[in-house]
């Protein structure tokens, strides 16, 4: 069902603007345009091997567009590297719960504000993650490869926002996850929003997707189908543009 | 008559234990790198003894049919000289050379290692000439008596280095920021892109410390052992084997990875033969890369 | 050995293209006759042992995925055979082709440690074989009791009635029975399989390639013919020691011979090899530097120029004309 806006300012802060990207000679990403407003929740939908994850590392400069750009609070960021992209205030938290496993939580929360703008603010970040997610103080000793998977994922989210983001970009927490974990996840994403964090995150589940979101949008083998508000999708256009039925 | 056994039995082990301190300084600076970027450098060996050499340059002033006024400094006070060098081409080798050759192919950074070896090696002996030098002070000349068994005092030095040295580089890669993204660089590339960490840089400062590393271990190295433009060789396969039974990438698990070695093999000259020693050395490397190739305390 | 099973060879495709080669080759065979010079003949000499082993060395490192660092074994073990079968009092040419069985035999054997390892682990597992072996035959005595001149050296004997023209035949042979090997191997379906392993071993093995078993093969084939490649070159040099017959310099020159020329192509070690004799003859005179000099040619290539000659030319017009004309008959 639809939400709500509650964004006052229209302000763009990511454009992508028509990109093809490829693995080697296999495109994987067809002349994508998408957009996502100050303060927004958006989400990216699609089944897999749809090319969401492709989007969202095309996005972190993991993987750059051979045709198109992507513009990022006015600035063209395609060609960046991930790095330089993480200090402008895209932090992406990646599939697959990549935590380091090796160190303790407290180490990959640290390591989460590695670039320099963040490294100021460390303390304050750190305390805002704990009161997101209180599990992660109470285990911050731990190996990160002795938690749950529920809490991995916290840890991602958390080390995600270390980094003093301004857009965070979300690539399936959901996976593996039982449903009150992830009702937990969702409800630290909106918590995050409220502190003015914009977000992009991909997911499967339809119905999740569409029941966080302000806008989302579908993808289906590398194109986007469909991009709307929310509150503005018909179940219909929905199953025809994930589907094709 | 069993206790006199045993009794002789402390020499080669107390050796061993020491020595092993010597081949862990050595195999350390492998290890870091090994662990960060997956790149076995060949020409480490041959960097290490670039330190000796330094050192010796250093303590003699003297190049083949040349002699330079004796500067006469001390082998580790010298290493307040040879380690920022080593540090600055270590960075730099790193930066312009391997960092290319990881993208050329699989064999590239393998191969221009060799290149950069066999280049060592060559120049160790245009300037030195192939004769066998050695780093002789007046504390290395002693030997102390450590129950029942007569130890160099070289020995001893080395096994301190090895443990301070470790502990250091055990403690920046836990404590500092730098350390802890050399760290998550090895655990994860992409992930620690994903935090903002310049990964290429990352790997260039850990190769400056490796090269830094070296340049510690080529002075102990030089104190203890006799050495030629060739023994880069030898201590690159005494390292690697250090590291295979260490475990990768661990700094504490090298640090016993080379005691085990040192042990093994002075253990194997007591009972087999001295002479062939290196030669132990090296069947006990290739036994551990035949039965465990993951090392003692690899996962 | 099933090996022949696997290796079909169509006669007619292999025949095509053949005439210019052997002309040649009939042409390279009566050039001692002839009275062509000797440095003529040494260059040579030297080009065909050095091909042999490229070749080799390309076959392993090039197209199985087994960078392999331990060439001077298999040539010194050839030599050292070759030293022993003659002091033994046997005929050289028993000792030239137990040199390769013998290179060959001791490939089976290290295979069971090395084998395990992958990669980077293979390279310093297969490094430290010659370095053993340095230790081993410097140590050990196999026959007879003196020393000669100090050290761990031999005199190869009975080969003082051994003519260069037949040294020179004995290169020429092995030189271009390693360039047939090569030719039969990679279009048989061992040379497909160790393709694939080359490329990805795991998958390779997940489609039913016996790993272990391929790159065994070509180990041994590879030790084999370096075996009998290095016999013969100690025959032409009369006294073989251990530091020179396990040194690294082997290891360089086919290395740098084969990436000059182009790894993974089948011409490469040919080019490759002519422009290394050409280099060890200017830089005979400067010794000193000659590794040096290698070393920095072979960083240098790798940096620029990483396909080598033939690889830079596969990608230029003219060298595919060029090509279909010589091959024309």
């Amino acid at each position: 069902m639809g939400k709500q806006s509650q964004v006052k300012s229209q302000e763009t802060l990511l454009k992508i603007n028509k990109i093809d990207v490829f693995y080697g000679t296999f495109q994987a990403l067809w002349d994508v345009s998408l957009v996502v407003k100050l303060g927004e929740i958006v989400a990216l939908i699609g089944s897999n091997a749809s090319g969401k994850s492709t989007l969202i590392n095309a996005i972190s400069g993991v993987m750059h567009p051979a045709k198109g750009a992507i513009e990022f609070e006015g600035q063209d960021i395609s060609t960046l590297d991930p790095f330089q992209i993480v200090t402008l205030g895209i932090s992406q938290v990646p599939e697959g719960r990549r935590i380091f496993p090796e160190m303790s939580v407290l180490d990959n929360l640290i390591l989460g504000s590695y670039n320099q703008r963040a490294r100021s603010n460390k303390k304050q970040n750190l305390e805002r993650v704990y009161e997101h997610f209180p599990l992660l103080e109470k285990r911050k000793n731990q190996l990160a490869k002795t938690l749950s998977g529920g809490e991995q994922q916290m840890l991602v989210i958390g080390r995600g926002l270390m980094s003093d983001p301004k857009l965070m970009l979300l690539d399936e927490i959901s996976l593996g996850l039982a449903p009150i974990v992830i009702d937990e996840l969702y409800k630290a994403l909106r918590e995050i929003r409220a502190r003015g964090i914009t977000i992009l995150f991909v997911e499967q589940n339809v119905r999740r997707s569409l029941k966080e979101a302000d806008r989302a949008y579908i993808m289906k083998v590398g194109r986007i189908v469909l991009g709307k508000d929310v509150a503005q999708l018909r179940e219909e256009e929905i199953r025809k543009a994930y589907f094709g039925v | 008559m069993a206790l006199e056994f045993l009794g002789n039995l402390a020499t080669p082990i107390i050796m061993g234990l020491l020595l092993g301190g010597l081949y862990a300084l050595i195999a350390l600076g492998l290890s870091l790198v090994f662990g960060v970027m997956k790149l076995i450098n060949v020409a480490h060996g041959d960097l290490v003894v670039f330190g000796t050499y330094v050192a010796f340059f250093l303590m003699t002033g003297t190049v083949t049919n040349h002699e330079f006024a004796i500067l006469g400094i001390d082998p580790i006070l010298s290493l307040i000289i040879s380690i920022p060098l080593l540090f600055i081409i270590g960075f730099a080798i790193q930066k312009y050379l391997l960092s290319r050759a990881f993208g050329i192919s699989m064999e590239a950074p393998l191969i221009i290692a060799f290149g950069i070896s066999l280049i060592l090696q060559n120049t160790y002996q245009i300037f030195w000439s192939p004769m066998s030098r050695g780093l002789t002070t007046s504390y290395t000349l002693g030997g102390f008596n450590f129950v029942g068994a007569v130890v160099p005092i070289a020995y001893l030095l080395d096994f301190i280095a090895a443990l301070v040295v470790t502990l250091f580089l055990r403690e920046f890669l836990r404590r500092t920021y730098l350390g802890k993204a050399i760290a998550a660089a090895s655990q994860d590339k992409r992930g620690a892109q994903l935090m903002g960490i310049n990964t290429g840089r990352v790997y260039a400062f850990a190769f400056a410390i490796a090269m830094a590393t070296a340049a510690v271990a080529g002075v102990f190295l030089g104190l203890t052992f006799p050495f030629t433009p060739t023994s880069g060789v030898s201590f690159l396969i005494i390292a690697f084997g250090v590291i295979i039974i260490g475990g990768l990438g661990s700094m504490l698990g090298t640090f016993i990875g080379g005691m085990v070695l040192g042990l093994a093999q002075t253990l194997a000259g007591y009972f087999l033969g001295a002479a062939a020693q290196m030669l132990f050395a090296y069947l006990i490397v290739l036994v551990v890369l035949a039965v465990r190739p993951q090392g003692i305390f690899g996962r | 050995m099933d090996v022949e099973r696997k290796m079909k060879i169509n006669i007619q495709r292999l025949g095509k293209g053949l005439l210019l080669p052997v002309v040649l080759l009939a042409v390279l065979a009566i050039f001692p006759i002839i009275g062509v010079p000797r440095s003529w003949l040494l260059y040579l000499f030297l080009f065909f042992t050095y091909l042999s082993m490229a070749n080799m060395w390309n076959l392993l490192a090039g197209y199985s995925g087994l960078m392999c660092l331990c060439p001077a074994a298999f040539i010194g073990l050839g030599g050292y055979t070759l030293a022993i079968v003659t002091w033994l009092g046997l005929p050289f040419y028993i000792g030239i082709i137990g040199g390769g069985v013998v290179a060959a035999a001791f490939a089976m054997l290290i295979s069971i440690p090395v084998f395990r390892l992958r990669g980077i682990y293979f390279a310093i597992g297969t490094l430290v074989v010659p370095e053993a072996l340095r230790i081993v035959f410097f140590l050990w005595r196999p026959v007879g009791g003196a020393l000669h001149g100090g050290g761990a050296g031999y005199m190869i004997k009975g080969i003082g009635g051994i003519t260069m023209t037949e040294i020179y035949w004995l290169t020429l042979a092995i030189g271009v029975v390693s360039i047939f090997l090569m030719r039969i191997i990679l279009r048989s379906r061992l040379g497909l399989g160790l393709a694939a392993i080359r490329d990805n071993d795991r998958a390779a093995a997940s489609s039913g390639v016996d790993v272990f078993r391929l790159k065994l093969y070509a180990f041994i084939i590879a030790a084999f013919v370096m075996g009998i490649a290095g016999a013969i070159f100690y025959v032409y040099q009369g006294y073989i020691e251990p530091s020179s017959a396990f040194n690294i310099r082997w290891l360089m020159t086919l290395m740098l011979a084969t990436v000059i020329g182009g790894m993974s192509t089948e011409e490469g070690p040919i080019v490759g090899t002519i422009i290394v004799v050409f280099l060890h003859f200017l830089l005979g005179r400067y010794a000193g530097i000659s590794l040096l000099i290698q070393g920095i040619i072979l960083v240098g290539i790798m940096l620029l120029v990483p396909q080598g000659i033939i690889g830079f030319l596969r990608k230029r017009r003219i060298y595919h004309s060029l090509l279909q004309l010589v091959t024309r008959w």
